[in-house]
């Protein structure tokens, strides 16, 4: 059974991974090519040395991700940790709201955002890319935080108000460290969002220079009006997912348990 | 620094507690507590749960906010001063040690942000390290402790701060019987007799019994009554004090008229004849005592005799008539004769 799920999710990977080390006509003949013109670094080379190169653009959504993950979680930390404490009825309401805004569809936000991002100037920046990615990514982590700050024990937090810890110190010196698999692992949530964004991307970057993977990624598949340059396409998307898999593979023991901690109580 | 000095009691040194009261919208949960432990003295809060001792503690300790009333240490007003201020230590019933700090590091980091020197903070951490024989385990983290150890850090994360006013919140109760047992005189020694009152909020009489010098019970948020352990069991002031200590639990027999006589256990004795008739149903051998539970016709009964006492199934019963406690049937107050 679980080998059957392995297959499942990781057959798409293991393709990509295939066609990006191959020969087009190794991929269109299959095994029908001589041995020495089937496996090739080519597609790497192409998309590395293109103009701009791909790590330009890997460099891109580390920023706009980095900027991303930075401004989500200063502001969820203080407004799940409000929520939590002192919430009382209209805390509810507003956690209601988050989750509301959470499921909203936002495929359907991209053109008046479009129209937003043309009023204040704030088309092809970068690190007003992550302004509206924040955005989106905060109910998701507002709501992961708040039941993370449920989970602590209470007296813990009375015990450092009894030292003298003012809310900021008590932050920074019990609760944040008490917390840290939960930030982890919304951090990585955020990041993976930020990393992956389309739509919103490809209406606010126009300059190429500035593009992010998702829309660099696109415009590779359809850089030529004749083929559909498979191999180099495949290339640039293992390329993408490299860090994100490093980035799993370090913290996949917070992002565990940083997921499963609301879901026992709270 | 911990050890205790013979100090002259200054006037107005102590806690004292002036009409402290909380209320949460329509519910009281403590009305009108007047209450003054003296420097150096240990006063138990003792009641059932949910009759207010814990929000006595929290009160005092600056961690809720006070509805009414004045809260006095050492004759100046902290009612409303914040728990950071106040120089209150509190032992939690958790313990709410730092899972993420050592020993060493839990202890520190108090110090450490009121900006205590570092030659300082080591010298205070390391003596009360050694006070409570922690110091071999200074660098573990809480989970590596055992409850006993982790009850030990917590009294020395209180001891250290060299508190004006220390609360304990249940400190004993996530612990077996046998080290409770053990703890007692250890806890009295480190704790009582110094300068800084000791409020200790527990549920278990004889907790409070063996470490409190005066028992203040509480019950629904009111204080029923206030004095030593001696006091509160030969003048209960109502029949719930009455019932609430001593184990077994008094016999109160069926009210006659507006009075309801209440004996303890121990109090009962066999008589040769002339008493109330009674029926042995069973008995319970404690070692040192037993327990014989009776049928009369005033209700079942308890009575606490002697473990090699030898008594027949039916039997007359007698008491004393200074043994004789007498309560209002109405109001439950005690009266004071026959």
């Amino acid at each position: 059974m679980k080998s059957l799920l392995l297959l499942w999710s990781l057959a798409p990977l293991a393709w990509q991974l295939y066609t990006s080390l191959v020969t087009p006509e190794a991929l269109v003949q299959g095994g029908g090519v001589e041995a020495g013109a089937f496996w090739t670094l080519e597609n790497y080379r192409q998309v590395w040395l293109a103009d701009p190169p791909i790590w330009r653009y890997l460099l891109n959504s580390a920023v706009v991700g980095a900027a991303t993950t930075a401004l989500t979680l200063t502001l969820a930390v203080p407004c799940a940790y409000g929520l939590q404490r002192q919430g009382g009825r209209l805390g509810w309401l507003v956690t209601l709201a988050l989750l509301a805004t959470a499921i909203f569809p936002t495929v359907l936000l991209f053109l008046a955002l479009l129209q937003l991002a043309r009023a204040l100037g704030l088309a092809n920046n970068l690190l007003a890319l992550s302004l509206p990615y924040a955005a989106l990514c905060l109910p998701l982590a507002v709501l992961l935080l708040r039941a993370a700050f449920a989970d602590l024990p209470p007296d813990l937090e009375d015990a450092a108000r009894l030292e003298g810890l003012n809310l900021p110190r008590r932050l920074r010196h019990v609760l944040l460290p008490l917390l840290a698999p939960s930030l982890a692992s919304t951090a990585i949530l955020v990041f993976l969002f930020s990393w992956n964004e389309y739509p919103i991307a490809l209406t606010w970057i126009s300059r190429p220079e500035l593009l992010t993977l998702p829309p660099a990624i696109a415009r590779i598949a359809g850089s030529s009006l004749f083929t559909v340059p498979y191999g180099a396409f495949a290339a640039a998307t293992v390329l993408g997912s490299l860090p994100l898999l490093l980035l799993v593979l370090i913290f996949q023991r917070s992002i565990v348990s940083g997921l499963t901690q609301g879901a026992i109580k709270g | 620094m911990i050890e205790s000095m013979p100090v002259e009691p200054s006037p107005g040194a102590g806690l004292r507690i002036e009409g402290l009261s909380r209320r949460l919208g329509q519910r009281t949960l403590l009305a009108e507590l007047n209450l003054e432990v003296g420097p150096g003295e240990c006063l138990a809060l003792l009641g059932p749960s949910g009759c207010g001792k814990t929000t006595t503690l929290r009160l005092l300790a600056g961690l809720d906010a006070a509805s009414a009333g004045r809260i006095l240490l050492d004759g100046s007003d902290i009612t409303q001063q914040s728990a950071g201020e106040r120089r209150v230590a509190m032992v939690f019933q958790s313990y709410a040690l730092y899972p993420h700090l050592s020993v060493a590091d839990n202890l520190a980091l108090g110090l450490r942000i009121r900006g205590m020197p570092a030659k300082e903070r080591e010298g205070r951490i390391a003596a009360v390290l050694e006070l409570l024989q922690l110091t071999e385990l200074r660098l573990r983290r809480p989970a590596q402790l055992s409850g006993g150890q982790r009850q030990r850090v917590a009294l020395a994360r209180a001891l250290l701060r060299q508190p004006r006013l220390v609360l304990l919140d249940e400190p004993m109760s996530n612990l077996d019987a046998q080290l409770r047992e053990e703890l007692r005189p250890e806890l009295r020694r480190l704790l009582c007799g110094g300068e800084q009152p000791v409020v200790y909020v527990t549920h278990d009489q004889q907790e409070a019994m063996g470490m409190a010098d005066r028992i203040a019970v509480l019950r629904d948020g009111a204080l029923q009554q206030v004095g030593s352990a001696r006091e509160l069991y030969a003048r209960p002031a109502n029949r719930f004090v009455a019932a609430f200590l001593g184990r077994p639990a008094i016999n109160l027999l069926p009210a006659t008229g507006p009075r309801q006589l209440g004996l303890r256990p121990e109090h009962l004795q066999p008589v040769a004849q002339g008493g109330l008739a009674a029926r042995l149903l069973r008995r319970e051998w404690w070692g040192n005592q037993q327990l014989l539970w009776l049928e009369s016709a005033q209700g079942d009964l308890r009575m606490l005799v002697a473990a090699d006492q030898e008594l027949p199934p039916a039997l007359q019963l007698g008491w004393r008539p200074e043994h004789e406690l007498w309560f209002d049937s109405h109001s439950g107050e005690r009266l004071p004769g026959p």
